[in-house]
């Protein structure tokens, strides 16, 4: 597979916008041009030339050699092919991301997945808050797509997600799934405190739980037809990297019914 | 007939065609708890799907599906429902799925036809739920989660259709023993259900009573099919040799040209391989001059 690696000189001295960096934008640049394009809306910003050394060609994929938690909105227009970060990423990696695929290998900042609406985003450490979550100006969090976080969410991930999944091998922080409208949060190990708060529909899924909100109505335990097409589909969709198959039978907690919620934790263990 | 027929093991094949129309045709991929709770929602969904004339839709069971080939993991049965149009399809889907599917137990209800053109199938269906049905969107495919009393039904969105379908594909098998000729359409139906794409709608797959268009009755649009009624020979005119008791029918419709056509040949070769054995003479097929139908599958093209 042809490719563009774009190896970091030295740490970056301010946050930068990195959106525009994808590799069907930089298909038809040459290196020169590539070279010149900003990484901040703002005159004076530095370029990718400034920060980064070019090798390869353009083609499907796309490496950057090095992060930093400064990198905001790494992928945020993917729409195909792949971007590959060596390292950490910022803000808001994904939003609006609508195809291909992501590869995270250090931790990211808040807001990861915001906006997005399609695609597969891969991170092998950790994420801050409001992953999936909506973003300030924005109606809906997440949108389609599927994350998958190798170590553990953040907190308030999912915040008014719309469709598609997020997967952490390990567990999410507090209020996962707040204000939730549709979608799956599936964890491997645990949810924090109260999740599912005023989450009107949608699916969290996890062996247990922190703090259990009063505004859930225990349903008893349920063989969810449901359960075993989403096990079928996240394995068709990620191969090697989706979780073992849900068991036949959750117990079931409807909620939140604070607000006549239509949205269920399934409690796995 | 028209030109010079040909024998092959013993049985004669007419120099004739079926004529066939152009048909709009979906499948759907029904699962349950077990092989059999599958297949007796899908009998059941198919039931009283013979003729797009009488039943609105012909309707049958391509083939049965393994765990490994259904969205759930579960045994399965793949249906094809075949009308006039897509709306005619819309609505004998949502009647049929809700009266038979909905009501089985354990069962879920899944597109099984990938195309371009989609309908959909919750439609109505999922309203049963009375508000508490919610959606399920996984990649492109949005699924109903409709409560029901053992636990939940499941119903896709939508479902491809096509307009590329085929229906009325045929061949007509003349024998001398009826039983025998019974149990050699037998086999001619089981190789055709071999073929991928394709349902013999009518009971077992045979139909006894062959049709014409029009009657001497106004309004009764189809009457028997006077030149291979046996019974009749002798008072109209005939198309059976003297020694002929009986003829026995199987309709094809496919979802392609060519499905039905690989069906009509599956139908042959059993046919001739099994020859006069058990009393079948000849095999000829149905048309009606060749001026309504669109395709035309000439028995002399289908030959083993």
């Amino acid at each position: 597979m042809s490719g563009l690696t774009l190896t970091l000189k030295s740490a970056p001295d301010r946050r930068l916008d990195l959106s525009g960096l994808t590799p069907k934008t930089l298909a038809t640049l040459s290196p020169a041009d590539i070279a010149r394009l900003p990484l901040q809306c703002v005159a004076g910003a530095p370029t990718v030339g400034d920060l980064f050394a070019l090798t390869g060609s353009t083609g499907e994929r796309l490496v950057i050699a090095g992060g930093s938690d400064r990198f905001d909105f790494v992928g945020a227009t993917l729409s195909e092919g792949t971007i590959v970060v060596e390292g950490a990423v910022g803000a808001f990696s994904a939003a609006s991301m609508t195809g291909g695929r992501l590869e995270i290998a250090g931790d990211t900042g808040p807001g990861l997945g915001s906006g997005m609406r399609g695609g597969i985003v891969h991170v092998e450490g950790s994420t801050a808050e409001s992953t999936g979550g909506v973003r300030a100006g924005e109606r809906y969090g997440m949108r389609g797509g599927i994350i998958v976080v190798e170590g553990d969410i953040g907190p308030r991930a999912g915040d008014r997600m719309r469709r598609g999944t997020i997967i952490a091998r390990k567990s999410f922080g507090d209020h996962a799934g707040a204000r939730m409208m549709g979608g799956t949060l599936w964890a491997g190990e645990r949810f924090g405190d109260e999740p599912g708060i005023q989450m009107r529909r949608g699916t969290l899924i996890s062996p247990r739980i922190g703090r259990m909100l009063p505004t859930f109505g225990d349903g008893g335990v349920h063989d969810l037809v449901i359960l075993r097409i989403l096990s079928r589909d996240v394995a068709a969709r990620l191969g090697p990297l989706a979780p073992h198959a849900l068991p036949t039978k959750v117990r079931k907690f409807s909620g939140d019914l604070a607000i006549f919620g239509k949205g269920e934790l399934l409690l796995t263990g | 007939m028209g030109g010079q027929n040909i024998e092959i093991n013993g049985v004669t094949i007419d120099d004739t065609f079926a004529e066939a129309f152009g048909m709009t045709g979906t499948g759907v991929v029904i699962t349950a708890d077990s092989a059999k709770w599958a297949m007796q929602a899908a009998v059941t969904m198919t039931g009283f799907g013979t003729s797009v004339i009488g039943c609105g839709a012909e309707c049958g069971i391509d083939r049965v599906l393994s765990p490994d080939e259904t969205p759930d993991g579960r045994p399965g049965v793949r249906c094809l429902v075949f009308s006039f149009s897509p709306d005619m399809v819309a609505g004998q889907l949502k009647n049929r799925v809700g009266q038979c599917v909905l009501t089985s137990p354990g069962s879920a209800c899944y597109n099984g036809l990938e195309a371009p053109q989609t309908i959909k199938l919750s439609t109505g269906i999922r309203y049963f739920g009375d508000g508490w049905q919610t959606a399920k969107k996984l990649g492109p495919r949005r699924f109903w989660r409709v409560p029901v009393m053992d636990g939940e039904f499941i119903v896709e969105d939508s479902v491809g259709i096509t307009t590329e379908a085929v229906g009325g594909g045929n061949l007509l098998m003349l024998g001398t023993d009826r039983v025998g000729l019974l149990e050699t359409c037998e086999a001619a139906v089981a190789a055709m259900a071999e073929v991928p794409d394709v349902i013999t709608p009518f009971p077992g797959g045979i139909v006894r009573s062959g049709s014409k268009v029009g009657s001497k009755y106004k309004g009764v649009v189809a009457s028997t099919n006077d030149a291979f009624c046996p019974t009749l020979r002798g008072a109209v005119q005939s198309e059976l040799s003297a020694d002929t008791l009986a003829v026995l029918e199987i309709v094809i419709d496919g979802l392609t040209a060519a499905a039905v056509a690989d069906a009509m040949k599956a139908g042959i070769r059993a046919v001739t391989e099994t020859g006069p054995a058990k009393g079948v003479t000849r095999i000829s097929a149905g048309n009606y001059g060749g001026n309504l139908g669109q395709h035309h599958y000439h028995l002399k093209d289908l030959l083993p």
